[in-house]
Parts: C-alpha cells; sequence; structure tokens
C-alpha cells in the first residue's frame, strides 16, 4: 500500500504534520496550481498501515486519514507490488 | 467497507475552511458509524443550521437539514414516524445550546434513542463569529470585544442532569477516543450525547491568537482533563483547574428510552 495525499482535496492546514506518530508528513514549500501548499511526504513507505495493512488485514494507525478535515489522505495499491527496504528509527 | 464509502464524493471538497475541525469529527463519526451494520436505506441523518450543521449533506444517507435550533425536534419526529431507523444528529454549539437549549433538554429527558454529535467550537461560526452560550469566559467574538463575561455552559452536565443514557466528550485531537465514544453512544439505547471540541480556525481561533491551525488543536488538547484525573484529583480533595475540561465517557446508564427499535 501506498500512502497519498489527494491535492485536489487538500487545504493545506498540516495538521497531519502534528500527528503522525513517524512524522512522515512535512510542510510543503510550493502552492500547487489551487494555490495551496499541500504537505511533503518523507519516506512514506515507513507508514506502519503501509507496510502492514495487507498482512494484518485491516487498517493499522489510521490517525493521520481519521484528522484530516478534507478527506485528502488514503491509500492506494501498488501494482505490480514493489517491495520497500524500510528503516524505521524508534 | 471504511468511513470514506459513507461520504458523497462528488460533493467533496467540502465547503468548511481550511483546518475547520469539522471535518476531522465527521471522519470520526463515520468511522464509528461504519461498525454498526447498519443499512444506508435505514440510517438518516439529521442537523440544524449551522457550519456543523452543514456535514449531513456531505454524507450516503438520507438526511435532513432542518431550521436553526431545531435539528432534535425533527430528528425525534423521525424516530417516532419510524422507530427501525438509526437517527444520528449533527449540531453546534449555537445550534443546540442556544436556539436549541430546550430541545436538548427534552429530547434527553424523553432519552429518545438517537445519538447526538455536537460540534462545540465555542462560537457561531457561519454567521461570522458571534458569542456562543460556549465561549469560555475572556474569550474575544464579535459580540464580546472585551472578552466574554459569562461563564460557559457545560453540555455534557446538563445532557446528564436531563437524562441522556451516554454522555461522552473529546475533543478533534482525540481522533481515536472519539471514533470510540460515537460508537458506544451509537450501541446505547436512548440519547447518547457525545460533545466534540473543535478548533474553528476562521472565526475563534483568528481573534485569540492562534495563529496556526494547530495551535488551537494543541491548546485543545493542553485543557483536557482525563474523567479519571478528575476523579482523582476530587478524592485527593485537590483543586480541579478551572480553565481546564473533563474528557472521556462521562455516563452510560440505562434509564427508559423511548423509540427503541423492538
Ligand atoms: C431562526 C434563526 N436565527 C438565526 C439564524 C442565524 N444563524 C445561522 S447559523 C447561526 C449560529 C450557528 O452556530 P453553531 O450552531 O455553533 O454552528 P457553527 O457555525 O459554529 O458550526 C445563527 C445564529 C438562523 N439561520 N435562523
Ligand atoms: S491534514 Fe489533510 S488537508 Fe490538512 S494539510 Fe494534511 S492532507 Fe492537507
Ligand atoms: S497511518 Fe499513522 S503512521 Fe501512517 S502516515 Fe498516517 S499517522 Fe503516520
Ligand atoms: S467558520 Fe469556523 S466552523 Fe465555519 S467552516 Fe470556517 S472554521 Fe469551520
Ligand atoms: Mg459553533
Amino acid at each position: 500500500m501506498k500512502l497519498a495525499i489527494d491535492e485536489t482535496r487538500c487545504k493545506g492546514c498540516n495538521l497531519c504534520t502534528k500527528v503522525c506518530p513517524y512524522k512522515i508528513f512535512r510542510e510543503g514549500k510550493k502552492p500547487n496550481r489551487r494555490g495551496i501548499v499541500v504537505p511533503e511526504l518523507d519516506r512514506p513507505e515507513r507508514c506502519a498501515n503501509c507496510r502492514l495493512q495487507k498482512l494484518y488485514g485491516r487498517r493499522l494507525c489510521g490517525i493521520c486519514e481519521l484528522t484530516c478535515p478534507d478527506q485528502a489522505i488514503h491509500w492506494v495499491e501498488e501494482e505490480p507490488y514493489e517491495p520497500h527496504k524500510v528503516a524505521i528509527e524508534y | 467497507m471504511t468511513f470514506e464509502d459513507w461520504f458523497r464524493k462528488d460533493r467533496l471538497p467540502h465547503i468548511f475552511c481550511a483546518g475547520c475541525g469539522n471535518g476531522t469529527i465527521i471522519n470520526c463519526t463515520l468511522a464509528a458509524v461504519d461498525q454498526m451494520d447498519w443499512k444506508k436505506e435505514e440510517t438518516v441523518f439529521v442537523s440544524g443550521i449551522g457550519c456543523s450543521s452543514r456535514a449531513p449533506g456531505y454524507i450516503m444517507t438520507d438526511s435532513l437539514h432542518t431550521t436553526h435550533g431545531r435539528a432534535l425536534a425533527f430528528a425525534t419526529g423521525v424516530k417516532m414516524a419510524n422507530r427501525k431507523l438509526n437517527v444520528v444528529v449533527f449540531t453546534g454549539d449555537g445550534d443546540l445550546a442556544a436556539i436549541g437549549g430546550n430541545h436538548f433538554i427534552h429530547a434527553c429527558r424523553r432519552n429518545i434513542d438517537m445519538t447526538v454529535v455536537c460540534m462545540n467550537n465555542q462560537i457561531y461560526g457561519m454567521t461570522g463569529g458571534q458569542g456562543s452560550p460556549t465561549t469560555p469566559r475572556g474569550y474575544l467574538s464579535t459580540t464580546t470585544p472585551y472578552g466574554s463575561a459569562e461563564p460557559a455552559f457545560d453540555l455534557c452536565d446538563l445532557a446528564i442532569a436531563a437524562g441522556a443514557n451516554y454522555v461522552a466528550r473529546w475533543t478533534s485531537y482525540h481522533v481515536k477516543e472519539l471514533e470510540k465514544a460515537v460508537l458506544a453512544g451509537l450501541q446505547t439505547p436512548g440519547l447518547s450525547f457525545i460533545e466534540a471540541m473543535t478548533q474553528c480556525p476562521t472565526n475563534f481561533g483568528r481573534r485569540n491568537k492562534f495563529r496556526q491551525v494547530a495551535d488551537q488543536v494543541e491548546f485543545l488538547k493542553k485543557h483536557s482533563l482525563l474523567k479519571v484525573k478528575r476523579d482523582r484529583l476530587l478524592l485527593e480533595n485537590k483543586e480541579v483547574p478551572a480553565d481546564m475540561f473533563v474528557v472521556g465517557e462521562l455516563v452510560r446508564r440505562s434509564r427508559p428510552a423511548m423509540g427503541v427499535s423492538p
């Protein structure tokens, strides 16, 4: 699974940058076509849900998705599945 | 299914301002509804007037967007006409506690089987930031330019005193806890009241020195006092900080309820 921000919905409030335990969301720098500064993803493959949703068969963590007031955060299937090397700092 | 499937995707993005907590509260409520095995055809969302009350318009079920303060009166009608329907009410602090105050008291007294989610942003958001009955003392709004001089309403205390079967309070920061509380509310027969403290960056935050959206969320987080901690303070005869609000499950009981599906 791959984490993604829907640029057509995001309003750039940056709440996601505060709630992710891995600090995957970082404040963006450039406004997009709609004039909104969408956050950037820092090594999104570290996300618990990206790594483990398939294994557990349910949504894991998901704090960013619930918090995002604009329903902009979601996961997309990766086809064909690309294995990632994931380094997680504790 | 996930909570995303309950949204009317053709209606998104919604009209709420950037960083408005209403979207978060809708997510948490729908995440709870999604766990109930309810059919969309048998679920009705009802609301009054206000930014918060626009919520049902983004949800893929039948809904009633009614008149200011009257969400509970309409919801009562729905439930009395057909008790098989699952009724969830979205309301705001102004809608519920100011103009709709009496409906709130009597819906709790009758203990009608529905779940009421109040998005309490402590302000009239939609009409430009007038003070509401829940604007805390000392805070600025267009009608309290020197800071509100009145004590604020504690909506949960009101619901408990009036007889609701389930009462809980959380904030837009506590998303998982809020989801669980709404789920407990949906499962409890009788009136369940969940107060979700939330940010209104445009009309509350901007006037009260919260420069970023996250600052007001941080404020809500810092000022929430877990019920277990409050109870411990009371037990030890220590003072409960006056500027904090209690969060957690405040009441769960089984008074006789109306409109429970047979
Ligand atoms: C009978 C009536 N009186 C007044 C209004 C104007 N009005 C619209 S929304 C609102 C306040 C809404 O406040 P709240 O319920 O807290 O919702 P919020 O916008 O903060 O989410 C008022 C006074 C109205 N629409 N109808
Ligand atoms: S929380 Fe949602 S709307 Fe806000 S910046 Fe992040 S992705 Fe965008
Ligand atoms: S699901 Fe959790 S770990 Fe993954 S990006 Fe969201 S907040 Fe971070
Ligand atoms: S005015 Fe306040 S409550 Fe209304 S949409 Fe904007 S931020 Fe939300
Ligand atoms: Mg309000």
